[in-house]
């Protein structure tokens, strides 16, 4: 029997793992290798199973399914859907350049990977798995061990030589609320468990079970917001966004392109995949409530990130306003806002590892991220500079780059139902664009300062590779969103329908024709109707 | 009259009997010089008792007029009984430089506290539940104050003794008011009297007195109070033995009573242990967070752990005496992985408050990382065993319908996480205040290996152990 994909692209980082658990800590080549191989074997194994998804039948494709536990009735299931399958690749992609730019880590290399390589196992696991124990398991799994990547190989964050937080506050903030957060969720899914009856923690045995049997409207009413609130820590949701920035800037920076590239999605991720597919009335009923709370995130985080002089902050806070258009798209209930959603959260990530991983080069040479002390960075650091300027450009949503088309479908998804939300979506986008814009001006032009004439650039073809690769995954998928799109459609199309059978589709739609994939919208719209 | 058979069954027991003289005698007639060895002299014994215990044919019997029940759900807590105390044993003799003289008495007070254990494990009549905690509690009273010359050890031996007196005397009065009523000790007798008829008060009473008498035990509040003072100063491993091998005894106790004797009054019990369980598990994780002495802390910890364990014990299912004879297995290796670290590191770190942690990971990467396997497994982290138990325990109360409880106890996870990780802060963020490496002894790392095994085992492999469990632990 061939080898699942799904268990290669998992094992692969758990395996390496233990591996370098098991090498002798004098020797951080190898272990540095050993993280290489085993995150470009998960790179491969995801771009092959998005390669071979076959949209044509959708649902759940490369599953392995191992009976785990017989009362009460767990099983190891794998696979991927058309939203899994995307994210997977973007975890690939984040960790496998994650793991390039750690490179620049010195320090108790061997536990370093270890942990960093544990992570990756974790968020794999998540977005992989279909079965509700594992989801839990792997979910908590990919939080822990974040408190000593942060704690050991991070930073305080300092404003003119004060630390404003250390980085073992931020460790032990982002823990707390991240294991808070994971424990509301659980009774949740323990209670829906429970209620449903149906015996097993089989994800899609249980989403079968409960579409023949739904759960009463007063139950799943109480049940979401758990899920909502629980997984929504993580998302991150406004007001419970405060942890995520701080852990940013305090983590080492290829922590922080995980963190902020792949495990802020986990939540969006887990609230599409349990709270939307499972609590569909639910769903209807709480949405508004997540659209309103999701334009906080816009317009409060971008303001926030605004007022920021620390690098790290400013794009922390970023991402806490891009994962609010998440949240948006999620909450429009058009099979449009939520292709656009997912579609964000690949772009999004690819974007904010690329910006952290360039703020960290220019951390690690320059030994400041205070943005007044940065300045004319463009003449020592040329290559950097200029992924600089492509990163602010994709976080401000230019054309060309994946964030734009992503945008674009979640405001077009949200216009009818939430047209002023949509109003304050796209002034958020203004915000974006003055904060990243005076970021690259006040990195990277100007004059030269003399006090950064020892500063190295990226020179060698290696170290170029993480930027490289970002770019033009982002590139890519900008300029030739078709495909993807086609494959989350496959499975957000089904979702939607079942939360909002009778949503008409938009009249605008036709003017996005180019960018929607129209034969897979023919294709689904009469299989998913009313048999 | 007397029949051959029924000293098969009491093969574990008596040859743990044997053992006591064994060790007293090597105690007074080997040389001072030759003592050293004593801890595998007690190994023997064990790996006797449980060659005993193997042999035992599985199915149900009672002996001796019915006051004793040989079941599957003996043989498991027998089994974890024999397990806990084989590795309280090598604890010792990492120990042993601060009992001074007297090692083979100590070996000789652990193996009666184990005969205790043993007792209650299969105890079906009061008296013999009497005697099982009192014999359990007499030599965890001596064993607490072995450090005579330290004023704290013998501060935590009189402290449990007058407190432990207090709560046998709630027992007896429990005992004797439900003998009373049934006018029998036995454990079918007064079964079969209170399913039917009327239930008079003095029952009730009794019955209640009975739980606070074991609710000392597991260390449930408010029968608590004894346990930080009582585990700052008494010898650790003697507070290893107590933390698990002492409350497991009081879950055993009660879970043959409340499930057996007092099956038919479920509804009156299940609420109030839910209610005590609450209490008691944000009273002990909340009290845990300010404290400065490990051991301190771990007490504090194992009290929030009891609440877990009531917790399971409220949901009045199958499922839930599964989840706590899960829970009770975890905590087992879990909590002495963390004791055994203490106790390895405590010379060369020199001292117990949480401060002598600092930079642990910089001197000795197997002891911390075996602390820190150990506690976030208390913790309840996947993919370690603690997580399961707490999974297995929160899953049967929100079956049994107590959903604010289940609430509650997710929400201490959390607050357990936070000291818990403050020790781990310690360990790995912080500086040493010197990096001279610790030196392990070979049976230190073979132990702690075997305990992390066992945790990351019974966090990933679950089946195995759960079916065991549930098929053992019916009624």
């Amino acid at each position: 029997m061939p080898l699942p994909l799904s268990l290669l692209i998992l094992l692969a980082p758990a395996i390496g793992a233990l591996l370098i658990g098991i090498t002798p800590a004098n020797q951080p080549a190898l272990i540095r290798r050993l993280a290489v191989t085993c995150s470009s074997i998960s790179l491969v194994g995801a771009l092959i199973a998005i390669a071979t998804y076959n949209t044509a039948t959708g649902g759940y494709q490369h599953q392995l399914f191992i009976p785990w536990v017989q009362t009460p009735k767990i099983g190891f299931h794998l696979g991927m859907d058309g939203i899994s399958v995307v994210l997977v690749l973007l975890h690939a992609l984040c960790g496998f350049t994650g793991v390039l730019i750690s490179y620049g880590i010195k320090e108790r290399v061997k536990e370093y990977f270890f942990f960093y390589l544990l992570l990756i196992t974790g968020v794999f696991g998540v977005f992989l798995a279909l079965d509700l124990f594992f989801f839990y398991f792997f979910y908590e799994m990919a939080v822990i061990p974040m408190y000593p990547l942060i704690g050991i190989w991070g930073s305080d964050v300092q404003e003119q030589g004060v630390v404003r937080f250390s980085k073992e506050y931020a460790a032990m903030k982002l823990t707390i609320y991240l294991t808070l957060g994971a424990v509301v969720a659980l009774i949740g899914l323990l209670w829906l468990y429970v209620s449903s009856g149906a015996n097993t923690f089989d994800l899609v045995e249980l989403q079968q079970h409960l579409s023949n049997v739904p759960l009463s409207s007063s139950l799943q009413w109480k049940i979401f917001p758990l899920l909502a609130i629980g997984f929504g820590v993580i998302a991150p949701m406004w007001p419970l966004h405060s942890w995520s920035p701080i852990g940013h800037a305090a983590a080492p920076s290829p922590v922080s392109m995980l963190h902020a590239g792949v495990l802020m999605k986990l939540g969006s991720y887990a609230i599409i995949r349990l709270a939307l597919g499972l609590l569909p009335e639910g769903a209807r009923l709480w949405l508004p409530w997540l659209a309103g709370l999701s334009v906080m995130n816009m317009i409060y985080g971008g303001f926030v990130a605004m007022a920021q002089k620390d690098l790290k902050l400013i794009i922390g806070y970023s991402s806490s306003s891009h994962m609010g258009y998440v949240l948006f798209g999620i909450a429009c209930l058009t099979p449009l806002g939520l292709n656009g959603a997912v579609l964000l959260m690949f772009a999004h990530g690819l974007m904010t590892a690329l910006a952290f991983a360039l703020v960290g080069h220019v951390y690690d040479e320059t030994h400041t991220r205070y943005l007044p002390d940065l300045g004319g960075l463009a003449h020592q650091l040329p290559f950097i500079a200029g992924c600089g300027v492509v990163a602010a450009m994709a976080s401000s949503g230019l054309p060309g780059f994946a964030n734009f088309v992503a945008e674009l479908l979640v405001f077009l998804g949200g216009w009818d139902r939430y047209p002023i939300p949509v109003i304050c979506g796209v002034f958020g986008v203004v915000i974006t664009a003055i904060y990243m814009l005076r970021v690259v001006r006040g990195m990277f032009f100007g004059e030269a300062k003399p006090a950064f004439a020892h500063v190295h650039d990226v020179v060698t073809p290696f170290q170029k590779i993480p930027y490289i690769v970002l770019i033009v995954a982002l590139l890519g998928v900008g300029s030739w969103p078709q495909p993807m799109l086609r494959i989350i459609d496959v499975s957000s199309r089904p979702l939607i329908d079942r939360i909002a059978p009778n949503t008409p589709e938009p009249q605008q739609l036709a003017t996005t024709a180019s960018i929607v994939p129209i034969d897979a919208q023919q294709s689904h719209r009469p299989a998913s109707a009313h048999p | 009259m007397i029949a051959a058979a029924p000293w098969g069954l009491l093969s574990v027991e008596l040859v743990v009997c044997a053992w006591i003289l064994v060790m007293l005698a090597a105690d007074l007639l080997l040389p001072q010089s030759r003592k050293a060895s004593l801890w595998l002299l007690a190994l023997l014994g064990i790996a006797a008792a449980t060659a005993c215990l193997l042999q035992q044919s599985a199915s149900p019997q009672e002996t001796f007029q019915s006051v004793l029940r040989l079941d599957p759900f003996s043989r498991y807590f027998k089994g974890l009984f024999l397990l806990t105390t084989a590795i309280v044993i090598v604890m010792t003799k990492e120990f042993r430089r601060h009992l001074h003289v007297h090692v083979g008495a100590f070996y000789m007070l652990l193996f009666t506290a184990l005969l205790g254990t043993l007792i209650l494990a299969s105890v079906n009549d009061f008296l013999l539940l009497f005697l099982g905690l009192e014999l359990l509690t007499f030599s965890l009273y001596i064993m607490a104050a072995y450090l005579r010359t330290d004023t704290r050890s013998v501060e935590a031996g009189m402290k449990y003794l007058i407190l432990g007196s207090v709560s046998s005397g709630f027992l007896v009065y429990g005992i004797a008011l439900l003998y009373g009523f049934a006018g029998s000790t036995n454990f079918s007798v007064i079964q079969h009297a209170l399913g039917s008829g009327t239930i008079p008060v003095t029952a009730q009473a009794g019955m209640f007195l009975i739980f606070a008498g074991l609710g000392f035990k597991v260390a449930a509040v408010p029968f608590h109070l004894w346990v930080p003072d009582v585990y700052e100063g008494a010898p650790t491993p003697v507070v290893a033995f107590l933390s698990v091998g002492s409350k497991m005894a009081g879950i055993v106790a009660m879970l043959r009573i409340l499930y057996g004797v007092f099956a038919s009054l479920s509804s009156m019990w299940a609420a109030i242990l839910a209610l005590l369980s609450a209490a008691t598990m944000l009273y002990g994780n909340l009290a845990a967070i300010p404290q400065t002495n490990i051991k301190r802390l771990l007490g504090y910890s194992s009290i929030g752990h009891a609440g877990y364990l009531l917790m399971g014990l409220s949901t009045v299912s199958a499922a839930g005496v599964t989840a706590v004879g899960y829970y009770l297995l975890a905590y087992l290796f879990s909590n002495l992985a963390v004791f055994f670290v203490v106790i390895a590191a405590s010379d060369a770190i020199g001292g117990e408050t949480l401060d002598d942690y600092k930079g642990l990971s910089k001197r000795s990467g197997v002891l911390a990382g075996a602390l820190f396997i150990g506690l976030l497994s208390l913790a309840g982290v996947p993919p370690l065993a603690g997580f399961i138990g707490k999974l297995l325990v929160l899953l049967a109360t929100v079956e049994s319908g107590q959903l604010w409880l289940a609430a509650i106890g997710a929400v201490n996870v959390a607050i357990s996480l936070y000291y818990y990780l403050m020790i781990v802060k310690r360990m790995y963020l912080d500086a040493p205040s010197t990096t001279a490496p610790i030196a392990l002894t070979g049976t230190t790392k073979i132990v702690l290996a075997f305990l992390v095994f066992g945790i990351l085992m019974l966090g990933i492999v679950q089946q195995p152990f759960l079916q065991h469990i549930a098929s053992a632990l019916q009624f």
